[in-house]
């Protein structure tokens, strides 16, 4: 190796010293929170961590896995975005994003490399639920705040951000019920995500939980993979096979869903959607026609609120383990034009960015505005 | 031409792999706030030595001049299994960690009696064995967990110091004797050995030649008298035992067991790239597992400059890309220099 022995040699005490000393880490207290508008406990049960209280300004560190959708590109245009916002920015001294791909040891590499030069905070999407337990161990020792989101952890041991799945699919299932009215019996469609995964499973029994016992309904069941392109091939499919439905169910690629109908010439029915820009175009320029839909959103810019639940943890605050971000959403009837929509910008976007609750207001403008090479 | 320059210019791109990893390595610890210091060290042998180990597992079925598609098949079916039989008391731990070792050489076997008795391309044999492996992994754990031996995988996954402190010898690692190598990561003692033990005997037995024999002409290998059929099936197999102490340290390093498909697509076009740039030939018959175990540590150096550095997560895949193209574009600096072109055709 071309390492200088002694440098090696020397940092052999603080090792001995960092080993020798108490398992440090977030105390476990009892609840309520800080701010529970913003930072809303998943539920009852979960329990409540606090760090101690440490002077500012922080490092924050991005670690992402997987890149290549449009949906990661926003979340770190956002959090770039986020963190130039005169109020945070005053509280964080430097900020790096990386992605590790899809290999969890390079993304607990980056963690733990994070955690060794001394970062307060990390923020990430977890490649795997399972597997993090040693880099927990050495955010707790050095007192580092380790804050998965979206793809969160099977564990009880750090603090967490998501939207409820469930949540959002019983929302998806009460929105058709509502919009069917009288009608209780029919076949409905319901365009699935990536096949094996948490949300998708959630979001699919949380519709199923809501909506099948309201009537004698025929559900028939496509695998979308969130994506346009595929939601909107095997919806065309769907229609060529089964003739009519009476409302449709899309997790993600609801762009493409609408245009599969639209191209059938398919009868205007009920639809519940993602939140992509396309979907809210399309809803908005088809709702006088009897387009009914509604648009609800996984935020990419949870990213935000899961910034801000690290910089409340370092101020000393007692946070809940497990925090769950309200569910924004939109019908058909309550689009407008540069507000929750964008007629100008793709229709890959996604448009739900803003949580009042939380003062997190990200514009679209400012997102859009973070291209690739501005840092 | 003297010994010495013969010995250069034949493992010039070996050369080049250490350089460049050097290079890219010093520049990480001059500028991390915590350079030259154990923890950073242990972190990135940890992050580096699962690729390492599936990189060798790939450089054999290389040497005879064929692609293994399934090495991240083979190390994640192993991780899986990890994930099951690595508790209880210290002789099932043994037991298990021989299991695991065994079930990646079986692979490997496996592989190798596909392409050497069904005389199918080792490409398209492996596509199709990678997929089964991949559904045994998933059918072992269909979703990620598993539980792995908690002191076993703190010992393996630290230094030396916390292997004594968990195990207590060495009066738990402060035994004044012990201090000068307390601060050596168990893992990159492991890196250090698994070549040693397995790769260097291996290379200098008649199999290992023949392996290189195979890749540099097949024909003339057979011509000689050479047992081609065995000689691939041990490479093919060496390759799993491989591939399966990458997916073992896997499941020590997370603690769990996960089938996920695209991690295992990713090891295997790391483990292609990571040949590549330690100087081993596509084309078969030069190279060794060494240069690749370098070639993977070139790999993960370049992402651990992305952690110091200010540069846009949007473009690293791009940087990443160029930084690996201008390496292995070293490596074939020589073309420049041939006088006659015919000589590219070897």
């Amino acid at each position: 190796m071309t390492f200088a022995r002694a440098a090696f040699a020397a940092s052999i005490s603080v090792i001995a010293l960092s080993a020798g000393a108490a398992l440090a880490g977030p105390k476990v207290v009892s609840g309520p929170g800080f701010d529970p508008g913003c930072f809303k406990p998943w539920s009852d049960k979960i329990g409540y961590f606090q760090w101690e209280k440490r002077p500012g300004p922080h490092k924050v560190a991005v670690v992402n896995g997987f890149v290549g959708n449009t949906w990661r590109i926003q979340m770190i245009q956002t959090a770039k975005a986020f963190v130039e916002q005169p109020e945070i920015a005053s509280q964080i001294e430097e900020f790096k994003a990386v992605s590790t791909g899809t290999d969890v040891a390079a993304q607990l590499g980056a963690i733990e490399d994070f955690i060794n030069q001394g970062y307060d905070a990390i923020v990430t999407i977890a490649v795997s639920p399972e597997g993090f337990d040693r880099v927990i161990r050495l955010a707790d020792r050095n007192d580092v705040v380790v804050v998965p989101f979206d793809n969160v952890l099977d564990t009880d041991k750090v603090m967490m951000v998501n939207e409820d799945q469930l949540e959002m699919g019983r929302m998806y299932g009460r929105w058709l019920t509502q919009q069917l009215g009288d009608k209780k019996e029919g076949k409905i469609l319901e365009v699935r995500g990536l096949p094996g995964n948490s949300v998708d499973r959630d979001r699919h029994l949380g519709f199923r939980e809501v909506f099948e016992p309201t009537g004698k309904w025929d559900i028939v069941e496509v695998v979308g993979n969130w994506d346009d392109g595929t939601a909107q091939k095997v919806t065309a499919d769907a229609i060529a096979v089964h003739g009519k439905f009476d409302a449709v169910v899309v997790q993600g690629g609801s762009t493409g869903t609408v245009r599969a109908l639209l191209d059938a010439g398919h009868p205007m029915v009920p639809i519940a959607g993602e939140a992509e820009n396309g979907f809210r175009k399309l809803l908005a320029e088809h709702g006088k026609d009897g387009l009914k839909g509604t648009s609800i959103g996984q935020s990419p810019g949870m990213v935000a609120i899961s910034i801000k639940a690290a910089l409340a943890a370092l101020d000393g605050n007692v946070m809940p383990q497990l925090i769950s971000v309200p569910i924004p959403y939109a019908n058909y009837d309550e689009l407008v034009a540069g507000e929750n929509y964008w007629p100008d910008l793709t229709d890959n976007f996604f448009t739900v960015n803003e949580f009042p609750p939380c003062n997190v207001n990200i514009t679209a403008t400012e997102i859009m505005a973070k291209t690739a090479d501005n840092q | 031409m003297s010994d010495l320059a013969i010995r250069l210019r034949r493992n010039g791109g070996f050369l080049a792999a250490i350089g460049l990893f050097a290079a890219f390595y010093l520049f990480y610890h001059a500028n991390h706030p915590r350079g030259f210091s154990v923890p950073v060290l242990i972190q990135n042998v940890n992050e580096a030595f699962t690729l390492a180990m599936v990189a060798m597992a790939q450089t054999l079925p290389v040497l005879t001049g064929g692609l293994d598609l399934s090495v991240g098949a083979v190390m994640t079916l192993v991780n899986c299994l990890a994930s099951e039989v690595l508790t209880g008391g210290p002789l099932e731990l043994a037991f298990g960690i021989l299991l695991c070792l065994l079930t990646g050489a079986l692979c490997g076997f496996v592989n190798g009696c596909v392409v050497v008795f069904g005389r199918i391309q080792p490409i398209i044999a492996t596509l199709a064995t990678g997929a089964i492996y991949m559904g045994l992994a998933l059918f072992i754990r269909p979703s990620p967990g598993g539980k792995v031996d908690g002191d076993l995988s703190w010992a393996a996954t630290n230094d030396l110091y916390e292997i004594a402190a968990t195990y207590g010898f060495a009066e738990g690692g402060d035994a004044a004797w012990f201090q000068p190598i307390a601060w050596i990561p168990t893992p990159l003692i492991l890196l250090i050995l698994v070549p040693l033990l397995f790769w260097l005997p291996f290379a200098r037995s008649v199999t290992g030649r023949t392996v290189y024999a195979i890749g540099s002409g097949e024909g003339a290998a057979w011509m000689s008298g050479l047992a081609i059929g065995r000689a691939r099936i041990a490479a093919f197999t060496l390759g799993g035992f491989f591939a399966g102490m990458g997916g073992l340290y896997l499941a020590l390093q997370t603690s769990s067991g996960n089938a996920d498909i695209p991690q295992a697509g990713a090891y295997t076009l790391n483990s292609i790239a990571a040949v590549v740039v330690g100087g081993v030939s596509l084309l078969g018959g030069v190279g060794t597992a060494v240069g690749a175990l370098f070639g993977a540590l070139v790999l993960r150096t370049i992402s651990f400059n992305f952690r110091i550095f200010e540069i846009d997560p949007l473009l690293q895949p791009l940087i990443e890309g160029v930084v690996l193209l201008a390496a292995v574009s070293l490596g074939a600096v020589r073309v420049l220099r041939v006088k006659n072109t015919l000589e590219l055709f070897r």
